[in-house]
């Protein structure tokens, strides 16, 4: 698509200032592109980690910036439809979480897991994966998706207005990769093998 | 909308539920509640405490005696989806009459007018804690908690009203 060869050839300058970039983008419109800078991209955005009410109030529901999670570090972030539904639970989060190891090796310091569910939701599924190594973020008011045009109405499998099937690597807040499924149900280009291909 | 009381009639409106076969169902509250006594009660969030320790499971444990005094069906409403509340509902696996029904959008809730805006403890918009009974779609109790509170929402609060 045109757009996205705009993008690509706009990016091209802050590419050549970085190294060792390997570009995939599977979709064409996204706001945030290879080279984009995840926290530029969403100033005023944060995340709520995955928490048990308790843990809640105690925090004061405290939220985290997201130049909190991403600056300095090496990231990788997928986010999904939903907690608790098919295809997350049985294959997205797998696919990372037998991938630790691996990432590890590679420097990774943070492989987070993100969608638009209540904390609290996200961490009674996160105990239910056993998923330790993984951190799990809410996007409970869908803003993170939404600054990153990474969106999606799922009102047709009702669901409400949730997020795409997507996977990034982000450096010191520098989107190196990003992956986005054609459509939420398939799981081809967001899965924790592919990304560590590309890393 | 203003919040649902004594002698209204129940608004219609349509809730979401996996059934046995683990199909996605949708329902209308009319076609569960016409002609019938009803219980519908409703919690802010599935897999916070008090919902899911205290609120919950009093009605669970006082189910059967609810249905020997003549109520046909229990019904729980959250403003989750139903992938959340089959999740939640697996929590308790000695339930046998509660059923778990998604109000994902909020769109009943608003309905009955009982909708709690807890953006900043990071839900959005929810619903109050409350407990209902109603009779042929007609409300007789209304019991609706002013906050966080746990007092009369309770199943045993209901339970004295029949």
């Amino acid at each position: 698509m045109a757009s996205a060869f705009l993008r690509r050839s706009n990016c091209s300058s802050m590419q050549s200032m970085v190294t060792g970039v390997r570009a995939v983008v599977s979709r064409a419109f996204a706001s945030v592109s290879v080279g984009a800078d995840i926290v530029d991209a969403a100033p005023s955005v944060s995340l709520q980690k995955a928490r048990t009410w308790d843990e809640g109030v105690s925090s004061n529901f405290s939220t985290t910036p997201l130049k909190d999670i991403f600056k300095g570090k090496k990231v990788v972030i997928f986010g999904l439809p939903g907690a608790f539904t098919g295809v997350c639970t049985k294959a997205h989060v797998p696919s990372y979480k037998n991938n630790i190891d691996k990432f590890k090796a590679k420097g990774i310091e943070s492989i987070i897991c993100v969608a638009v569910n209540d904390p609290y939701v996200m961490k009674g599924w996160a105990e239910k994966l056993e998923a330790n190594e993984i951190e799990f973020y809410g996007d409970f008011d869908g803003s993170f998706h939404k600054s990153l045009v990474l969106d999606k109405d799922l009102s047709g499998a009702l669901l409400g207005p949730r997020s795409q099937r997507w996977s990034a690597y982000v450096e010191d807040g520098k989107v190196k990769v990003l992956n986005v499924e054609t459509v939420p149900s398939e799981f081809k280009v967001s899965g924790g093998d592919v990304i560590l291909g590309q890393i | 909308m203003a919040p649902i009381a004594v002698a209204d009639v129940i608004p219609d409106g349509t809730l979401a539920y996996f059934d046995e076969s683990d199909q996605l169902k949708t329902i209308s509250v009319h076609s569960l509640a016409a002609g019938k006594k009803v219980i519908l009660f409703g919690v802010p969030g599935a897999f916070t405490p008090t919902c899911s320790m205290k609120h919950v499971p009093g009605f669970i444990e006082k189910a059967e005696e609810f249905k020997a005094k003549g109520v046909d069906e229990i019904l729980l409403i959250s403003v989750n989806d139903p992938f959340v509340m089959k999740a939640w509902a697996k929590t308790y696996p000695e339930n046998k009459h509660v059923k778990f029904l998604a109000d994902g959008s909020a769109t009943y809730t608003l309905a009955l007018g009982l909708e709690l805006d807890l953006a900043e403890k990071g839900l959005g918009t929810r619903s109050r804690r409350f407990a209902l009974l109603v009779d042929d779609l007609k409300v007789k109790v209304a019991n609706v908690e002013e906050g966080g509170e746990f007092t009369v929402s309770s199943a045993e609060e209901i339970l004295k009203a029949l």
